[in-house]
Order: structure tokens, then sequence, then C-alpha cells
């Protein structure tokens, strides 16, 4: 390894990570230039890719930076950069600017690693993508339905509730998943890249029904509108555009189709001879939605009378608390941060020896010890076999 | 355990190890060689030992009154030609840890104790010539110089399993002799 790696990097790449390592740690060019002795117009030219860095003066700089020199030297992305592309996605203040910035920095940098671990391990997601579905000049309601029941059907899902809608956009549809921490109102980020493909963060902390509608919501985004990056969060539109009422609309019927719903509401009125709030509650349950969505839902095919939901409302209707009456457990769902295959592709990367530890607990975000603690699951999770036989392929006699 | 160098620089896997056997400071003074840590691998893994240091009750760091008493010295790039090896291993590696500590290694033709797989293939490529020590065999050495009782080794290992979430791979040539003294 004789070769100075600095003389061979994408100076232009490397200029502009120090940069936003800089502007994040709150250091002036001035301050810079004084960590490697030189003046601030040296930096300027380092961050403008047009000085070729000494290793010396870039070890300083990290360290100056709080940051790792890896974070640095690294073969240049092919993917674009997510600040490029949702800077026109949505109009935003300094404010929000400030708090979701972070985020997209985060997602963006979990889908170059998965990206990177595909790499890797030679293992690419596998991608079930339909083509994108032309919604030009159509009804809104009717195109989400339409699309809905094309989708099922495409998937083989049937009628009945998706229970792991996250494991189907993951692994059968082969969309990566995050669920990232963001402030209350967000809800979803979607992203599509030709070499990431569609990609999703969901707000962890919301509730998982909360969570399963604004990933269906990020489905539509990727199945109608697959290259337009979207921020999704409350209060965003003065007049909300046709791509966002119709990826408003496909959630209702994509997890809770027509047909399902109603043979499903049928039976437990014929049961009971009328469908009461308990009734109501199972069902929300069964199909994995908030009672809100469900009320409406039953409301638009007229199943239920329109303003029920405001009634129970008005009634003082306290979800959480009737549910545990109930016994309604939480429904079932996978609430990592990363997605399963993105774990998997990371501990066998780590057992094969192509990854160091420390790389390891960087790829899963968390330090070395609590790496450690991951790995040793992940390797219970991957079925107690022996090691050199978790790679057979099973297929070869 | 014969080393064949005047030192031999800690990987973070091995600090952790040691720290969480609770005797770092007995298992160091038992290698007859100067024991070094990387100031890259000091400063991104004194976190994680403070956790570690906190979970266990402890007082205090193992790893900094290691430092405070001289045992464990701490050890920077001091030439252009280390820096630049760093940086070259860790456009390899993109692990800033274990590049430090090969490029120090190589460069002072220390021995390095790691029990990294991708580092110790990494490094026994790129310096064939200098010996790799992992975990197993400091700690076998520590209890045979020292004639630790069975019982003193079991918890020692049983801690560094459990704490340190440490388990010897399938083909570490010291698995037979961990599983006995784990009996």
């Amino acid at each position: 390894m004789a070769t100075n790696i600095l003389d061979n990097i994408d100076l232009r790449k490397l200029g502009e990570l120090l940069q936003q390592a800089r502007k994040k740690s709150g250091m002036t060019q001035a301050d810079a230039a004084k960590v490697i002795d030189a003046a601030r117009t040296t930096i300027v030219a380092i961050e403008k890719g047009e000085r070729r860095l000494k290793p010396n003066e870039l070890i300083k700089l990290a360290r100056a930076y709080g940051r790792a020199v890896s974070d640095f030297v690294r073969s240049s992305p092919v993917t674009e950069p997510f600040e490029v592309q949702f800077r026109a996605a949505y109009q935003r203040n300094e404010q929000e600017e400030a708090r979701i910035t972070p985020i997209i920095e985060r997602f963006e940098e979990l889908c170059r690693n998965y990206l990177e671990l595909e790499k890797i391990m030679d293992a690419p997601i596998p991608r079930n993508y339909p083509q994108e579905y032309d919604v030009n000049n159509m009804p809104i309601e009717a195109a989400a339905e339409s699309i809905a029941i094309a989708e099922r059907q495409r998937l083989g899902l049937g009628d009945g509730p998706i229970p792991m809608l996250r494991d189907i956009l993951e692994q059968s549809i082969g969309i990566r998943v995050f669920y990232l921490n963001m402030p209350a109102k967000y809800s979803e980020i979607y992203s599509y890249d030709e070499h990431l493909g569609g990609c999703m963060a969901i707000n962890l902390s919301h509730y998982e029904e909360r969570r399963r509608w604004s990933m269906a919501h990020g489905y539509l985004h990727f199945l109608a509108h697959r290259r337009k990056p979207v921020v999704d969060f409350e209060g965003q539109y003065k007049r909300i555009p046709e791509s966002e009422r119709l990826a408003e609309a496909f959630p209702k019927y994509f997890l809770m189709p027509t047909s399902g719903l109603l043979s499903r509401f049928n039976d437990m009125y014929r049961t009971h001879g009328k469908f009461t709030p308990t009734n109501l509650f199972t069902l929300a349950h069964y199909y994995g939605v908030s009672i809100e969505s469900l009320v409406y839902r039953l409301e638009d095919m007229e199943l239920l009378p329109s303003g029920t939901w405001d009634r129970l409302r008005d009634r003082g209707l306290k979800v959480r608390k009737v549910q545990q009456e109930l016994g309604l457990e939480e429904i079932e769902h996978r609430a990592d941060i990363l997605p399963i295959h993105y774990q998997h592709l990371a501990i066998e990367a780590l057992e094969q020896g192509l990854i160091t530890e420390g790389r390891f607990a960087d790829f899963l975000g968390v330090d070395r010890l609590e790496a450690r603690r991951i790995a040793e699951a992940l390797r219970e999770h991957s079925s107690g076999m022996l090691e050199e036989s978790a790679y057979l392929d099973l297929r070869q006699a | 355990m014969e080393i064949k160098h005047s030192h031999i620089v800690l990987d973070a896997c091995c600090v952790l190890n040691f720290c969480a056997s609770g005797h770092l400071i007995e298992i160091i003074q038992s290698i007859p060689a100067q024991v070094v840590v990387t100031e890259v691998v000091r400063e991104r893994e004194l976190l994680t030992l403070q956790r570690l240091a906190d979970e266990s009750n402890e007082d205090t760091n193992q790893f900094e009154a290691a430092m405070g008493k001289g045992l464990l010295a701490v050890t920077d790039f001091n030439s252009e030609s280390e820096e630049e090896t760093f940086v070259n291993y860790v456009f390899e590696l993109r692990d800033d840890g274990e590049s430090a500590t090969c490029a120090i290694a190589v460069h002072r033709e220390w021995a390095i104790a790691t029990d990294d797989k991708k580092a110790i293939s990494f490094f026994q490529r790129e310096a064939p010539n200098l010996q790799i020590i992992s975990t197993l065999a400091i700690v076998r050495h520590w209890s045979e110089t020292a004639n630790v009782s069975s019982a003193t080794l079991r918890s020692v290992l049983t801690a560094i399993r459990t704490r340190g979430r440490y388990i010897p791979h399938r083909n570490h040539p010291l698995l037979g002799w961990w599983e006995d003294m784990m009996r």
C-alpha cells in the first residue's frame, strides 16, 4: 500500500464533507485555519477541493471537528445527495430546516450504509418493483382504490389485513424502511434514487398504527410519483396538491380493502344484531389501524352514519384505555431503527471477517459494547446454526 | 507467551475485554512488553469504557487508572509516514481505531493485541513479520504467571463473556482451553 490515498481521492467531495463537518461543529474557517496553522484562504481552497490535504492536516481537522477520519476518506457515493433531492421538496422556514435536516442526513447515511453492506456482501436487496402507476386525469378516490386492489393482487395479499406491512415493503418489494425519531408532527420521509431504489424513514415515536398508515402513504408515493422526494408533516400545505391527496387516500383502501372490510363488518353486525364500540375496537385492531381511521372508512362506506367519530370524541373516548380494558395488545410490529436485511448483512459481514467490530458498531449506530450485545442477539436469531453452515447453499448437493 | 517485540499495542477489542475482566491492571502487568494504546482508540472508546465501568458500579475507570499509573502508555503518530499509512489504512478498513493500531505497530515494529477477524487478516497481509496476540493468549499467560486459581480465572473469563460480551470464534486456537476453563 505505497500510494497516498489523498493523492487519488475526489478532492471536491472531500472538501464538501470537511465543510459540512466544520459547520456542524460550529467552527469558522478562521478557527479551522488555526488548527492546521494555515491562512483562512487555505481552508477556503481545501473546502472547494482546490488544494490537496496532507494526512496530518486531515487528522487534525477531523479531531477538531469531533469526527473520525473514516467519515472523510471513503469512495465517492454514486447516489444523489439527499440535500439536493429535498431542497425543492417542500417549503420550510429556518426553524423547520434546523429540526429536519439532521434527520434527513441520518436517513441518507443509513441508506448509503445499506448500499455499502450490500456491496461488501455482494447481496443486493431483491427488488419487486411494479411499473409506476399512471394516475393522470383519474379521480383521486377511484385511482387510490384501484392501485390498492392491483397491489394487493400483485403481492398475493387477498382482501384481509396486512399484519407486518414493514416486512412486506422491505422483503417482498425491496423498499428500505427505517424507523427514526422525528418531531411529532413529521410522519414520513420518502426518497428514490436509481441506485438506492425506494427509501422511507418513518417516525419511530408514533404508534404502530400511525406508522403503518405513514408507510402505506409513502408506498403510494413510490407507486405513483416515484422520483418525487417527500417530507410529510402536519400543516404542510395551504392547498393540498393532488399527489398528496392521492397518497392520503391510498392507505385506507390498501390497509382496509372494501370487500374484506364489508364482509367482516356484516359478520359482526349479523352476530350481535348491532355494531358496538367493542366491535369497532376489535376490527381496528384486526386491521392494524387507528380507531379514527376505521370510523372514517366505515362512514365513507356508509356503514356508520357520518359524524360518528366526532360524537365518539365529544363523549370523551379514551382509545388507549378502552384498548387496555378490552385486552387488545399492541399490534405485532418490529420497531427496530434498521431494516432486518440490513442487520443480517451487517452481522454476516462481521462474522465473515469482512468488516471490523468498530465498523459493525458504526453500521448499527451504537457503541462497541452495545454492538456486541446486538451481534449476540442476531447470531441467536440467525437460527443457532454453526457458522459455516449458515452460508451453505442448500440447493447444492 | 513470548513477545518478540519491545512493545505491544492493544486494539479496542482487547481493551474492552480486559476492562470487562475487572483485572485490567494485573493483566497488563503480566505482559512481558511495554503495553500501549493509540490516542485514536483512547479517544474513541473512552465513553464506552466509562459506560462499562458505570454498569459495573466501579468507582474508577480501570482504563484511566492504568494510564495514570503509567502501566498503559498512550501513543500518537510521530511522523508523517505514520500519518500517511494511517489514512491509507482507514480507506481500506473504514475503522480509525484498527487503522491507527496497525499503522503505529507497522512503523515501530511492535506486536499487536487484537481479536478482530478483519483486522487480523489485514495485519497479516500488511505486516507478516509482526506478532499478533489474542485476548485469551494474554489472559492465559496472566493466569499462569500469576498463579491465578481456577475459580478466579473462571470468574474473569465469565466477566469477559458477560460484561464484555466476548465469545471466542469457533476456529480460535484457544477455544478448547476457554471451554475447559468455563466449565
